[in-house]
């Protein structure tokens, strides 16, 4: 959430593109690893 | 020898050349509605988190980070705007930062959905209107695809354009971003609150564990 804070402080003042871009996609990495980090049992459906 | 075709579409790409227009104005304010709608449902989830005492999940937290991460793809498109640098290039960039986003957060809120899916199953919190944090969560990000999806069809016609610099409608828009700023920046104190000394949030939590360590209770 501090990465995401940060690339909003960075749009603001107007930083490099690329480096936007490329953190952006770092928090998007980091999102799909806590969610399989926090997604650990296997779902039950069998109703 | 070949005929030349020449193409008579309009230069979009050309950041110097005057935007304007309806379209402009419409896609520009649509973008602060964005931003502003999911500022809108994180301080809601504040509210039912400080006021009603219902602590944040780790997948709730995941959909609230998946709301950021979509709004930054707005932010991109409107900064830009707002310096006149905005190209057909860099609005499809940020609308697809946009579009990555909610589907990252959509695919968090489809996984808690099919958790409580099951018959007798209460769910995770009490139902706001009926439904519950996480099925209003998946319906704003399916509104926000429909979004992104008729502004790619605009394009390039509805490319935005930002009102004049000290304009009374670009301090509005000021004032939307730093709200924005400001409801992150909220989160990242909360999640502190809510994770202590741990790397990551508890799985069911039951109080802010950094007070906890702190005070030793």
């Amino acid at each position: 959430m501090i990465l995401l804070l940060v690339i909003a402080l960075l749009m603001w003042r107007g930083a490099n593109r690329g480096v936007i871009i490329t953190l952006w996609v770092v928090g998007v990495v980091a999102m799909i690893g806590l969610f399989r980090f926090h997604v650990t049992s296997v779902l039950d459906l069998s109703f | 020898m070949a005929d030349v075709v020449v193409d008579s579409s309009p230069a979009v790409d050309d950041a110097t050349k005057p935007r304007g227009g309806i379209w402009g104005l419409l896609t520009f304010w649509g973008l602060h509605a964005w931003v502003l709608a999911y500022c809108g449902v994180v301080l809601s989830a504040f509210y039912i988190q400080f006021a009603m005492g219902e602590f944040p999940c780790p997948l709730c937290m995941l959909q609230r980070y998946g709301m950021f991460l979509s709004s930054l793809g707005a932010l991109f498109v409107i900064m830009a705007a707002r310096r006149g640098e905005l190209t057909t290039a860099r609005y499809a960039q940020g609308l697809g930062m946009g579009l990555i986003g909610v589907l990252a957060g959509a695919s968090v809120s489809v996984r808690q959905i099919l958790l409580h899916i099951k018959p007798g199953d209460e769910g995770y919190g009490d139902p706001v209107l009926g439904i519950h944090l996480y099925t209003w969560a998946f319906i704003t990000f399916a509104i926000v695809m429909i979004y992104v999806g008729v502004m790619l069809m605009l394009m390039p016609r509805g490319i935005p354009h930002a009102p004049p610099a000290g304009s009374t409608a670009r301090k509005i828009s000021t004032a939307i971003i730093w709200l924005f700023i400001g409801v992150i920046a909220a989160n990242v104190i909360a999640i502190i609150f809510l994770e202590g000394f741990a790397p990551v949030l508890p799985d069911d939590p039951a109080g802010y564990h950094l007070i906890e360590q702190l005070t030793g209770r």
